[in-house]
C-alpha cells in the first residue's frame, strides 16, 4: 500500500481513469452486441442473461471506481477541476450504454424476436451501425483524436433522425401491436445509446460547458 | 441536426492544463528552496545570537510557565498556518541558546495543536450541506482531539520526568561528534556558506550589532516562511500523482498502512496541513470513512517533524537536534499510547463525531469552537500565565 507512493513515477492517475473509461466503452460494446444478438435469433438463455447482467455490473462498478478516483484527484489537484467535471460527465454516459443494452435484452425477455422478420436486414443494419459506433468511440477516446471524434459525431448525428422516423412509423403501424412496440422501443434504445456515445465524443471536441450539445442549431445554443 | 455548425472547441481532455515548469526544473527548484530554508534557519540563529546573551532570551523571559509556552506554540502556528515554520524557528532559537529547551518542549507540543486549525478551516467550507459538513468536521477535528489528548497525557508526564527531553538528548548524543555541544553535520558547512553570503549583503545596509541581529532574525523568518510555502506548493505538484495513488490504495484500508501513508506523503510535501486538508473533502463525500482517515492523520503528525530535524541538521547544535527529536518522539509516543489499544483508539474520533453531530445543525458552534480552541484559549493562556 505504502509502496504505491514509490511506484509508477509521476504519471497522472488520470491515465488510469481514462483507461477505465475506454474499458467501460469496450464492455459497453460487448454487452450491446450480446443483448442484440439475442434479438436476432439468439433468443433468451441463462448464459446470455448472465453475461448481459455481469458485464453491466462490471460497468457499474467501474463507474464507481472512476467516481472515487475523480474525487481523490479533485482533492489533490484542484487546478484540474474542469477535467474532473468533464470525466464525471463522461462516466455517466459510458455507464448508460450498459443500461440500454439491458433494456434491449428485456425486449427478448418480453418475447421480441426479429429473426426472419421482413425488416430484419434493416433492423440489423442499424444495430451494426451502433455497435461499430461504440467500438470506434472507444478507440477514438483512447487516442484522444478530436478530428476523428468530430467525424464520428457527424456520422452518428445522421442516424438520430432515422431512429425518430422509425419510432413514428411504429406508432402509425397497423400491424401487430407487439411488433410495433418492440420496434418503437428498439429504435428508442438505439437512439439513446447513440446519444450517450455522442456525449462521450463531444468531450474530445468541446469544453465543459458545451459538453453533450451536438445537435442544437447555433441560435438555440 | 447538421453537424457543420459544430466548431472544434477546446476540450481539457485533448488540451490538458500545461504545467509551467517541467518536473526536472521543479525538482531543482525544490532543492534550491530547501537549501535556502536551511540558510534561513541558520540566519535566524545567528541573528538571535548577535542580539547578545540574555537579550533575545528576554523575548521569552515571561514565558516560563509550560501552559504559556504551549499557548505560544499554538498561537504562533495558527498565525503562520504551519507547524514547520514554528518548529524550525524554535530549533533555531534553542540551537542559539536563546530559548531554554524546557520552555521549547511545550511550544512544539503547541505547534502540533496549532497546525490542526488549517483542516478545521477547510471543513467549514462544507457548512452549507449538513451531512457533508458533519463528516468534514469529524475528519478535521479528530486531529485536534488527538493532539489535545496527546498533550494532556504527555505534557504532565514530561514535566514530571523529562523523559522526552532525556531520550532526545540521548539520541542526539549518538550523532557523530554529538558528545560535544555541536555535532558533525554533512550539510552544516554548505549552509554556513550560504548564510555568510546573506550576512555580508545585510551588513552593507546594517552594520551595528543589535540592528544587524534584528535584520538577520527578520530575514531568517521571512526566508523560512517563504521557502516552506514554496517547497510545499512545488512538492505538491511534483508528487500529486504519487499522493493520489497512495490515497486510492488506502481508501478502504485502516491501521498501520494509513499511518505509513500519512508519514510518507507528509515528509514529501513538508506539510501535515496539506495531507490532512486533502482528506477533508474525500471524507465529506463519504468515499473515505472517518476511521480510515484517522491513521493517515496520525502519520501526518509524525511526517511533519522531519522539517525541524532538517533544520537541526543544518545548524549542527546538539540542543537544536534535541528539541527537533522531542517533536518526533512526542508524536511517536502519542501514537504508541493512544492507537494500539482498541478501547481508547477511537476516543478522539468519537469526540470529533460528537462535536460534529452537534455543530452540523448549529454551525456557529463549529466557528466558536475554532475561535475558542485556537485563538481565545492560547491568548488567555499567554496573558494570564506569562
Amino acid at each position: 500500500m505504502v509502496m504505491e507512493f514509490f511506484r509508477g513515477g509521476s504519471q497522472s492517475e488520470l491515465v488510469e481513469i481514462e483507461a477505465t473509461l475506454v474499458r467501460m466503452l469496450r464492455d459497453g460494446h460487448l454487452v450491446f452486441t450480446t443483448a442484440t444478438d439475442a434479438l436476432f435469433g439468439g433468443g433468451k438463455s441463462k448464459e446470455t442473461r448472465r453475461e448481459v447482467r455481469m458485464t453491466d455490473k462490471g460497468i457499474n462498478e467501474a463507474q464507481q471506481d472512476v467516481r472515487r478516483a475523480l474525487l481523490v484527484h479533485a482533492a489533490v489537484n484542484q487546478a484540474e477541476l474542469p477535467l474532473v467535471l468533464q470525466y464525471a460527465s463522461i462516466v455517466k454516459d459510458a455507464e448508460r450504454i450498459g443500461d440500454y443494452s439491458k433494456n434491449l435484452y428485456d425486449l427478448v425477455k418480453f418475447g421480441a424476436n426479429f429473426e426472419g422478420a421482413p425488416d430484419q436486414a434493416e433492423l440489423e443494419r442499424y444495430r451494426d451501425a451502433v455497435a461499430n459506433l461504440i467500438l470506434e468511440a472507444a478507440n477514438v477516446f483512447d487516442a484522444k483524436d478530436a478530428v476523428a471524434a468530430q467525424r464520428l459525431i457527424g456520422k452518428a448525428n445522421g442516424f438520430l433522425d432515422d431512429y425518430d422516423d422509425h419510432v413514428k412509423a411504429a406508432y402509425r403501424s397497423t400491424g401487430e401491436t407487439s411488433d410495433a412496440v418492440a420496434r418503437a422501443l428498439y429504435f428508442r434504445f438505439l437512439k439513446r445509446t447513440t446519444a450517450h456515445v455522442m456525449n462521450v465524443l463531444t468531450s474530445l471536441v468541446q469544453p465543459l460547458d458545451r459538453l453533450d450539445y451536438y445537435d442544437e442549431a447555433k441560435e438555440d445554443r | 441536426m447538421n453537424s457543420s455548425h459544430l466548431p472544434p472547441g477546446v476540450s481539457p481532455i485533448v488540451a490538458p492544463l500545461k504545467r509551467t515548469l517541467p518536473p526536472a526544473a521543479r525538482t531543482v527548484l525544490v532543492v534550491v528552496l530547501l537549501y535556502l530554508f536551511l540558510v534561513g534557519v541558520k540566519l535566524l540563529g545567528t541573528g538571535v545570537t548577535g542580539l547578545g546573551g540574555g537579550t533575545a532570551g528576554g523575548l521569552f523571559d515571561g514565558i516560563t510557565n509550560p501552559i504559556a509556552a504551549l499557548s505560544v506554540g499554538i498561537l504562533a502556528t495558527v498565525l503562520v498556518q504551519s507547524s514547520s515554520v514554528t518548529t524550525a524557528t524554535i530549533v533555531g532559537l534553542v540551537a542559539a541558546g536563546q530559548l531554554p529547551i524546557e520552555v521549547a518542549v511545550p511550544m512544539v507540543m503547541g505547534a502540533n495543536i496549532g497546525t490542526s486549525v488549517t483542516n478545521t478551516l477547510v471543513s467549514l467550507a462544507h457548512a452549507r450541506r449538513t451531512d457533508e459538513f458533519r463528516l468534514a468536521l469529524s475528519a478535521a477535528t479528530m486531529h485536534d482531539f488527538f493532539n489535545v489528548a496527546a498533550v494532556l497525557i504527555l505534557l504532565p508526564l514530561e514535566l514530571a520526568t523529562g523523559f522526552l527531553q532525556k531520550t532526545a538528548a540521548w539520541l542526539s548524543a549518538l550523532l557523530p561528534g554529538g558528545a560535544d555541544a555541536t555535532f558533525n553535520s554533512p550539510i552544516k558547512g554548505a549552509v554556513g556558506w550560504g548564510s555568510n553570503q546573506f550576512e555580508r549583503v545585510i551588513e552593507i545596509f546594517v552594520s551595528s550589532g543589535r540592528a544587524l541581529g534584528i535584520a538577520l532574525i527578520i530575514t531568517g523568518i521571512v526566508i523560512i516562511f517563504l521557502t516552506l510555502t514554496y517547497i510545499t506548493k512545488n512538492m505538491r505538484v511534483l508528487i500529486a500523482a504519487r499522493i493520489e495513488r497512495s490515497l486510492n490504495a488506502v481508501l478502504a484500508k485502516s491501521g498501520l498502512v494509513g499511518i505509513a501513508v500519512g508519514i510518507v506523503v507528509t515528509v514529501a510535501v513538508q506539510s501535515s496541513s496539506i495531507t490532512t486538508s486533502i482528506l477533508v473533502p474525500i471524507v465529506a463525500s463519504g468515499v473515505l470513512l472517518v476511521r480510515n482517515a484517522y491513521p493517515i492523520t496520525l502519520g501526518a503528525n509524525v511526517g511533519t517533524t522531519v522539517t525541524a530535524i532538517l533544520a537541526a541538521l543544518a545548524i549542527g547544535e546538539v540542543a537544536g537536534m534535541t528539541i527537533a527529536l522531542v517533536h518526533l518522539l512526542f508524536n511517536v509516543v502519542a501514537i504508541l499510547i493512544l492507537y494500539p489499544w482498541n478501547k481508547i483508539r477511537y476516543i478522539p474520533v468519537r469526540l470529533a463525531e460528537g462535536l460534529a453531530a452537534i455543530a452540523a445543525t448549529r454551525k456557529w458552534i463549529a466557528v466558536a469552537y475554532t475561535v475558542i480552541v485556537f485563538i481565545a484559549i492560547p491568548i488567555v493562556g499567554i496573558v494570564i500565565l506569562s
